[in-house]
């Protein structure tokens, strides 16, 4: 056993008994670690009828078979559940320090069922595993219950520990599971399955290391991999300004080709995500107005006062996640904001720059601050939040919902105070508050009235703040995908930055094509969304970062990681077959459960119906369902419905992954 | 001599060949891939562009084998 432990840890929290469990060889070397243990496991294990917020779903903790094993950029860990907000598949990727903590225990997972009596949190060390009353944690927020358990708990080293707060305790569907201080496992409603089982916090204090099979040979290439992320370097004169210019210079572009990925590590590391703030709206990436709008609605001398280096003006130091040399992290410092109670806050990213502003038409970054430091705490997923609150807004313009309904408060697009209320009424389930806090979907089902033309999602998911009409691959992850909505799956961009030609066989090798070719269902596209979601799996199963995976083969190769890390000298071509496996396992999941997958298939605004009147995206509409047959069709799924076909099953069986 | 070109969406791609390289002559700079590109002089001082990952200026002498790469939009966060 190289890269991974071999065990697993299960945790009944009703009867409160503990136990490991070891998991075969075969497993691993079928659906490697992470996200791969995490569908095996919970496929044979979650019944059919399983209430998402009831004692049979499982809830796991899984980490990355390259965690531990020093290499670089593969420190995340994943929560996985049956969602409570989708009704499939839920996971949830997270960096921050947690996923080398499960390992340091002795296993590569821990999952839990049943649900406890009282609050209660788990804590492994070098003692073992014992569940600890947590009454006197709950209603405390995550950020906090962090702190205090890291004091509490610390022996040598100071412990890992990931918590929920106020949203995950109140079963809010769109809540998380918070790590490190602000780092959230924000998707799938995973917060409200943990607060569910009355689970408040996990501590973690082992320290075993993990063994791998050529220690000088990922010695060597951590070392090269480190070099370069460090050589690489954003030109100093590269200042936010430029960041529009590039935006509308985009929106002129006839070709697209293979592009060097190691650019955005560059961009990465001075902006993290935050470069996207004002270069998506002239080129349309950024959903304007709840999905409705465009730059028209935003100009730029409203846009510009969320330009990154003003972000930037904020920071007190990089952070990275563990094993990462990237950084795109930051404090930053927020003492003279709000009642100034708190000092500090992490940076917040693209997502909720987008989600509480550009597409609320909100251009108060100190108030966005606030907001997301709020969402960190309370442990609220941030993109669900605001399109939600982006829905909201809407009905209230429409009249669906009035100032009667909101308690007075007046919902007007822009109005970032009013949003920051509606967002503490939504973490408290107060008024208002109780109807929207479990995401758009059900909040357009309890509002009626026909709002859900307003309600933007993929089988109950918010998508990310990426316009699908800018790129259509991305479209066919948010409808496809187990997971829908998920814009860290891929897309077209990311598929010609990642140069899997360059070892997968079947995939389709990038040059240089016209960007008309994008919009055209075709086996070609498909072969390369099928790559990107086998190559996603992969790296989820690794614990790997999605900004290491873009820079491309030729600067992180997780092939040649994986080798040296397992010893088994696979090809890339049967690490992606790895892939594909998990990928299955987690559609077949979705299905077990009654999940129809073309039921997630993106409607209305998403895929341009009606389509934009103004903006770079004016006039676009996607023959999304094409796109997506034939997608699933190079997966050996049915076209039509999703279902994986007799042939990819069978393989399964054989190998003994479903029972 | 062949140089590597990493363009972006708003670059003219008819002088970098199917392999991602571009022939330029001995002794050419930055400021003639840039040119071939279709970059438009106003904004070739604009600094987005790197050889082997290091921030280039135009008149940035280039050798066999560099890697010229142009930032271009990115998504994602």
């Amino acid at each position: 056993m190289k890269g991974y432990l071999g065990k697993i840890l299960k945790v009944d929290l009703t009867t409160k008994e503990i136990e490991e469990e070891l998991i075969d060889d075969s497993v691993y070397e079928s659906v490697l670690s992470g996200i791969g243990l995490g569908a095996y496991y919970l496929y044979n294990n979650i019944p059919a009828n399983a209430d998402p917020l009831g004692p049979d779903n499982i809830l796991g903790f899984t980490s990355g078979l390259l965690v531990g094993s020093g290499t670089l950029v593969t420190g995340r860990w994943m929560a996985v559940c049956k969602s409570p907000l989708t009704g499939g598949w839920g996971d949830a990727n997270c960096g921050g320090d947690f996923a080398p903590g499960i390992k340091a225990c002795g296993y590569d997972a821990i999952f839990f069922k049943g649900i406890s009596p009282e609050p209660v949190c788990l804590v492994v060390n070098e003692n073992g595993a014992a569940l600890e009353d947590a009454s006197r944690l709950w209603g405390t927020d995550a950020i906090e219950t962090e702190e205090i358990l890291r004091k509490e708990c610390r022996v040598k080293a100071i412990p890992k520990v990931v918590a929920i707060g106020p949203a995950g305790e109140n079963k809010s569907l769109i809540s998380g599971i918070v790590n490190d201080g602000g780092r959230i496992a924000a998707r799938s409603g995973v917060g409200a399955v943990m607060g569910s089982k009355r689970l408040k916090a996990i501590v973690l204090a082992g320290n075993q290391r993990t063994k791998i099979a050529d220690r000088n040979a990922m010695k060597a290439y951590s070392k090269e991999v480190g070099a370069k992320i460090k050589k690489a370097q954003l030109p100093g004169l590269l200042k936010g300004y430029v960041f529009p210019i590039l935006g509308k210079l985009t929106t002129k572009a006839k070709s697209v080709s293979a592009t060097d990925g190691m650019m955005s590590i560059m961009i990465n590391k001075k902006y993290g995500t935050n470069a996207v703030n004002t270069m998506g709206i002239p080129n349309g990436d950024s959903p304007v107005r709840n999905w409705g709008g465009s730059v028209k609605d935003f100009r730029f001398n409203q846009y510009r006062k969320l330009n990154p280096d003003r972000i930037l003006e904020r920071k007190t130091k990089s952070y990275a996640c563990y094993s990462c040399t990237i950084q795109c992290g930051a404090t930053c410092d927020i003492s003279d904001l709000g009642d100034g109670k708190v000092q500090h806050t992490h940076k917040p990213e693209y997502e909720n720059c987008c989600a509480l502003g550009t597409n609320l038409l909100i251009n108060d970054l100190e108030e966005i601050f606030l907001m997301s430091e709020t969402l960190n705490r309370a442990g609220m997923d941030s993109i669900s939040a605001g399109s939600t609150m982006g829905y909201a807004f809407e009905c209230f313009e429409k009249g669906i919902i009035t100032a009667a309904d909101t308690g007075g408060l007046e919902l007007k697009w822009g109005d970032a105070k009013a949003a920051s209320q509606l967002l503490d009424m939504m973490i408290k389930r107060e008024g208002i508050g109780d109807l929207l806090a479990d995401g758009v979907k059900v909040a357009s089902e309890r509002i009626g009235n026909n709002s859900d033309q307003y309600a933007v999602h993929c089988g109950g998911q918010e998508p990310g703040m990426h316009d699908p009409k800018l790129d259509p691959m991305l479209g066919v992850h948010y409808s496809a995908d187990p997971t829908p909505g998920r814009h860290t799956i891929g897309g077209g961009q990311y598929y010609n930055m990642m140069a899997l030609w360059q070892e997968v066989s079947w995939a389709p090798k990038v040059t240089k094509y016209a960007k008309s070719e994008e919009y055209i269902p075709s086996d070609d596209e498909a072969l390369k969304s099928v790559a990107l979601s086998c190559y996603k799996m992969l790296n989820d199963a690794a614990g790997g970062c999605f900004f290491a995976l873009i820079a491309g083969l030729d600067h992180w190769n997780l092939f040649r990681m994986l080798n040296d890390t397992t010893g088994w000298e696979l090809s890339a071509d049967e690490y992606m077959a790895i892939g594909r496996r998990i990928q299955t396992l987690r559609q077949m999941f979705g299905i077990k459960h009654g999940v129809r997958p073309k039921d997630a298939i993106m409607t209305g605004r998403m895929m341009g119906e009606p389509p934009l009147k103004d903006g770079a995206l004016k006039g676009i509409t996607l023959p999304i369902e094409e796109m997506v047959a034939l997608h699933w069709k190079h997966f050996g799924w049915n076209e039509q419905t999703g279902l994986p076909e007799s042939a990819i099953t069978q393989e399964l069986e054989e190998r003994a992954l479903i029972h | 001599m062949r140089v590597k070109v990493h363009a972006a969406g708003y670059c003219s791609f008819e002088h970098i060949g199917d392999d991602g390289f571009m022939d330029l002559p001995e002794g050419a700079t930055l400021n003639d891939v840039f040119a071939k590109l279709g970059i438009p002089r106003i904004i070739r001082r604009l600094p987005f562009a790197a050889v082997n990952y290091v921030q280039a200026r135009p008149g940035t002498e280039l050798a066999d084998g560099d890697v010229v790469s142009l930032i271009g939009a990115v998504s994602g966060g």
